[in-house]
């Protein structure tokens, strides 16, 4: 069914599609829609909703139900994300799935409720503690908000381990046609789950390894299936790199910007191509250097001071140059800036 | 003529002084003006330079606050403003500290602080501008919201009972606990300045309505049903049984004024014997050489 939604709550329809049935969540803007949204639907199919006395709370609530089996999420944004990041490493530590949601505001501290990208290190790299990795998924439109999300749900049940939906302000403020369809999301088997029955009563779920070697081993069982996950998981996205010159790298909403300035640059001659990350943990790295195996430059854009910039400069490992430009504070680069930043930087090499 | 200086009367403070640099960017006719009039009235009245008075908030509409007063401030972290305010006046217990809030910041989030500085008896002044919802993410459900009320993130009904702050501050140990009505100047100023004055933890829950998301409890709601505990001259607010007996009352009547007091606790700082010296931040921070000998002895 094709209808106008806004971000947050399509990303709400895609969360019960998938099978979520219990949603802990605090207010903040700009995901407080989610919770709203959750707190109108859940009850309409069976789930529950909570208002957790805090985001700690909630990442908590989230720890206890996910023991169970039962498909549930959290969703904040940068301020609440920090306070949820210890509960993150638990449920990662314990090998719980769930999914996780960052509409990403202005940061550092308080900064505003306006759109960055600045979360990426913090949900990307970690920002909990320990050896782990969030499978983090960044949605560019309404319409992937809802799939992402079912699919995030998906990859959390297939690795037990947390998925994260990364999503900036615009994303989940915007409203856009959205086409759904109900369509029923499979959900494995969890015999590891905790479900209060004769057969499930010896499971236990835990992130405590007191001997060396027993922790050490478990690092090692979750670091194989991050490597599988790697291999299989990366996820991206290519407009105009068959014979570009100048490759753009940006994801969520400066994808979008960033294609109309291709288009843009193409109608001036400049061959320039765009290369989306979808995945953003697994970063499609291999797909990455490929594509920019026969360019000159690399120009990565974000909304934000330099992040995800990093991981290009890693998958291209000095190949080729690779340049940066980010805007902060919720201003966003127009068609026309990425452009002139793009002539600016093909005339300076030429 | 030769003027003698040192006996001119220092400039009474006014009003002026204590007046903030911004404007209040509250929705019109929020309650919240009217706890910020009866704070500044209170300082004045009380005559507490503004040098010597720090405010902290946490996150909310009311803990913009800080932001229009004249007094040292700090706009902290949702629902840490009482460890903030804790560590400063630690730091410094020279300082009248005001913490500012609302009920989701100190009662949702900031929950466990708000029992813990009670336990502690800091010597602050927690000011809550309790309106019952969850004002600046614009109108969820929060930890005083009525059972049955719809709210955006309780579309259907909040189906949780609310917290009663009053009778959680009595339970966790305040020793001055008080609940005022921004639409009563008078009785809430008297109300601050008692707590200001009150020498340990004071806890002054305020009926501060707001007038764009919660549409249940609005200043008409409460003006008929608010009751003073001071219009009993029997009211005994040393008696901390009949202070948790008022606290749960509810209804057609609601109470309001000082519930209890108690002055036979030490506060944090005056239980702190390093302290006894005056304020850290005042205190001489070298190690006397002896002292130092001796650490680098033991640690051979």
């Amino acid at each position: 069914m094709r209808q106008l939604c806004k971000g947050n709550v399509a990303l709400v329809k895609g969360a019960l599609l998938a099978g979520c049935r219990g949603y802990y969540g605090y207010p903040i803007t700009p995901a407080s829609e989610i919770a709203e949204a959750a707190a109108l639907y859940f009850p309409q199919v069976g789930g529950t909703f909570l208002q957790a006395e805090s985001e700690t709370a909630a990442i908590n609530m989230v720890y206890g139900a996910a023991a169970t089996g039962l498909r549930v999420m959290s969703a904040s944004s940068g301020p609440g994300l920090s306070l949820m990041q210890e509960g993150i490493s638990y449920l990662a530590g314990a090998e719980l799935p769930c999914v996780i949601v960052d509409v990403m505001r202005g940061g550092p501290g308080l900064g505003n409720i306006a759109p960055e990208q600045s979360d990426y290190f913090a949900m990307v790299k970690g920002g909990g503690h320990g050896n782990y990795r969030n499978l983090v998924l960044a949605p560019a439109s309404v319409q992937e908000m809802a799939d992402l999300t079912i699919l995030a749900f998906e990859l959390a049940d297939k690795y037990r381990n947390p998925a994260v939906v990364l999503a900036d302000g615009f994303v989940g403020q915007m409203m856009e046609p959205l086409d759904l369809e109900y369509r029923e999301v499979p959900q494995p088997e969890k015999p590891w789950a905790v479900k209060g029955t004769p057969e499930t009563r010896g499971n236990l779920i835990s992130s405590i390894f007191l001997e060396p070697d027993g922790l050490e081993d478990h690092e090692r069982k979750m670091e194989a299936k991050y490597l599988r996950a790697q291999e299989a998981e990366p996820r991206y996205e290519m407009s105009y790199t068959e014979d570009a010159e100048v490759l753009l790298v940006g994801y969520g909403i400066v994808a979008r910007i960033v294609h109309s300035a291709v288009e843009a640059l193409r109608r001036q001659g400049v061959k320039a191509g765009l290369f989306r990350p979808i995945t953003l943990w697994p970063y499609p790295s291999k797909a990455l250097v490929k594509a920019a195996a026969h360019v000159e430059k690399v120009l990565v854009v974000e909304l934000s001071n330099g992040q995800m910039v990093e991981d290009v400069r890693l998958a291209l490992n000095g190949k080729v140059p690779v340049e940066f430009y980010g805007r902060g504070g919720g201003n966003v680069p127009s068609v026309k800036e990425i452009q002139e930043q793009v002539l600016g930087r093909v005339a300076a090499a030429v | 003529m030769a003027t003698d200086t040192s006996v001119v009367a220092p400039k009474a403070i006014s009003m002026a002084d204590y007046k903030g640099r911004v404007d209040p960017d509250w929705c019109p006719g929020c309650g919240d003006f009217g706890v910020l009039a009866a704070v500044q009235k209170a300082l004045v009245e009380l005559q507490i330079p503004k040098h010597e008075v720090a405010t902290i908030s946490g996150i909310g509409c009311s803990s913009n606050f800080p932001g229009f007063i004249e007094t040292y401030g700090m706009h902290t972290l949702h629902g840490r403003a009482l460890p903030v305010a804790t560590g400063m006046k630690l730091a410094n217990h020279a300082m009248t500290v005001l913490v500012t809030g609302g009920d989701g910041d100190g009662f949702g989030i900031g929950c466990g602080h708000f029992v813990h500085a009670m336990r502690r008896n800091v010597d602050l002044t927690y000011i809550v501008m309790d309106n019952q919802i969850y004002g600046l993410t614009t109108g969820q459900t929060s930890p005083t919201s009525r059972i049955g009320m719809k709210t955006k993130s309780m579309p259907y009904g909040n189906i949780e009972s609310p917290l009663s702050p009053v009778a959680l501050a009595l339970a966790a140990g305040a020793t001055f606990v008080a609940r005022g009505f921004s639409g009563d100047q008078k009785h809430l100023t008297e109300l601050l300045k008692r707590g200001i004055e009150h020498k340990g933890f004071s806890f002054i829950d305020v009926f501060s309505p707001c007038v764009t998301y919660n549409h249940d409890n609005t200043f008409q709601w409460f003006r008929p049903r608010v009751k003073k505990l001071e219009d009993n001259p029997d009211y005994d607010a040393s008696d901390w049984n009949v202070a948790m007996e008022k606290s749960v009352i509810w209804g057609e009547e609601i109470p309001i004024g000082k519930f209890f007091e108690r002055t036979d606790l030490p506060t944090l700082h005056g239980a702190e014997p390093v302290l006894s010296a005056g304020p850290l931040v005042h205190q001489n921070n070298r190690i006397p050489a002896d002292v130092a000998k001796t650490f680098i002895e033991e640690l051979m």
